[in-house]
């Protein structure tokens, strides 16, 4: 049967490219091929920016050289709460439009999360032992990150916890965008309450209170952690796709399954 | 200088916590390619016509 031509024009490149991304064979051949190289960059944006952590910038006048741990706590308490907010709005993708893709890539982006919410509270408690006097205060900005990390570890818990998939995703993915309410009150809880946690010293667009000169290691530092969660984000999402598609033949394939 | 043991405390703590990041989900894709082949390989054996018919 000769069906009639339509007047729907070609879809263009990027809207194709963007319809395949959510072909699981096709995510995985993507993840694979992309993920190293997130990670290559990653290590060699975190490299410099390292090397000038540690060994370029003088020490702080007040604090010495324990001001260096600013170089990891500041970018990974960023990422706790980008990744967050990026975890809010594949969940609600996946939500509203039911792709998987998109509740693959919502639960994919917790454990990274929770990991660099992890390094935040703990290189925060090992600067604040010397500077504060003690590894851990109830403070607002204290408190409230921790309260991100137990989200973090609800919305992975969930997902482990129901065993079909897909209604595991919608579940924690509900959790997360809830959660996402937590953000502004971290991001303003030393302004809204009397924090031991210092004001905002550090700011992308505007005047930083920190000395110029200082400043460098962490833009490399900032762009460095947001390519590593790029190559962490594929390789979870390709591992949680596989586990998914077991079953399919395409997995069987490129496991080199005997037919 | 000075404050050393907290600053490599804490970079050590950050090493440490991206390393896992990388190396789990390795795993997670290892073990499910495994399955599959596990899986299919099952799924031959059930397919196969036995040896002898009588």
């Amino acid at each position: 049967m000769n069906l009639p031509p339509t007047n729907r024009p070609a879809p263009n490149g990027l809207i194709r490219w963007f319809h395949q991304l959510g072909s699981p064979p096709y995510f995985d051949r993507f993840a694979a091929r992309w993920a190293p190289w997130a990670h290559l960059l990653a290590l060699l944006t975190m490299g410099i920016g390292l090397y000038g952590a540690l060994f370029q910038v003088p020490a702080d006048y007040q604090q010495g050289d324990s001001f260096r741990i600013l170089y990891i706590h500041v970018p990974a308490a960023w990422m706790s709460m980008a990744i967050f907010a990026l975890m809010g709005v594949y969940a609600a993708i996946a939500l509203v439009w039911r792709i998987k893709l998109c509740e693959i890539l919502a639960m994919a982006c917790a454990p990274t999360g929770a990991a660099f919410t992890l390094v935040t509270l703990a290189t925060g408690s090992i600067w604040g032992k010397p500077m504060w006097g003690t590894w851990w205060d109830w403070d607002p900005r204290l408190t409230t990150e921790l309260i991100l990390l137990f989200l973090y570890l609800g919305v992975m818990g969930l997902y482990a916890a129901i065993d079909d998939r897909r209604d595991a995703a919608r579940a924690a993915g509900f959790l997360a965008i809830v959660g996402v309410a937590l953000l502004p009150v971290i991001r303003w809880s030393v302004v809204w309450w009397n924090s031991l946690h210092q004001g905002q010293t550090i700011r992308l667009f505007g005047e930083s209170s920190m000395d110029p000169s200082m400043v460098w290691p962490l833009l490399w530092m900032i762009v460095g952690t947001k390519l590593w969660f790029a190559g962490s984000l594929l390789n979870r999402a390709r591992a949680d796709n596989l586990r998914r598609e077991t079953g399919k033949d395409w997995v069987a394939k490129l496991a080199g399954a005997t037919p | 200088m000075n404050y050393r043991e907290y600053v490599v405390a804490a970079y050590a703590v950050f090493a440490i916590v991206l390393l896992w990041d990388y190396v789990v989900p390795k795993l997670q894709a290892r073990a499910a390619l495994r399955a599959a082949r596990l899986r299919a390989t099952r799924a031959a054996t059930r397919k196969a016509p036995p040896e002898l018919q009588r």
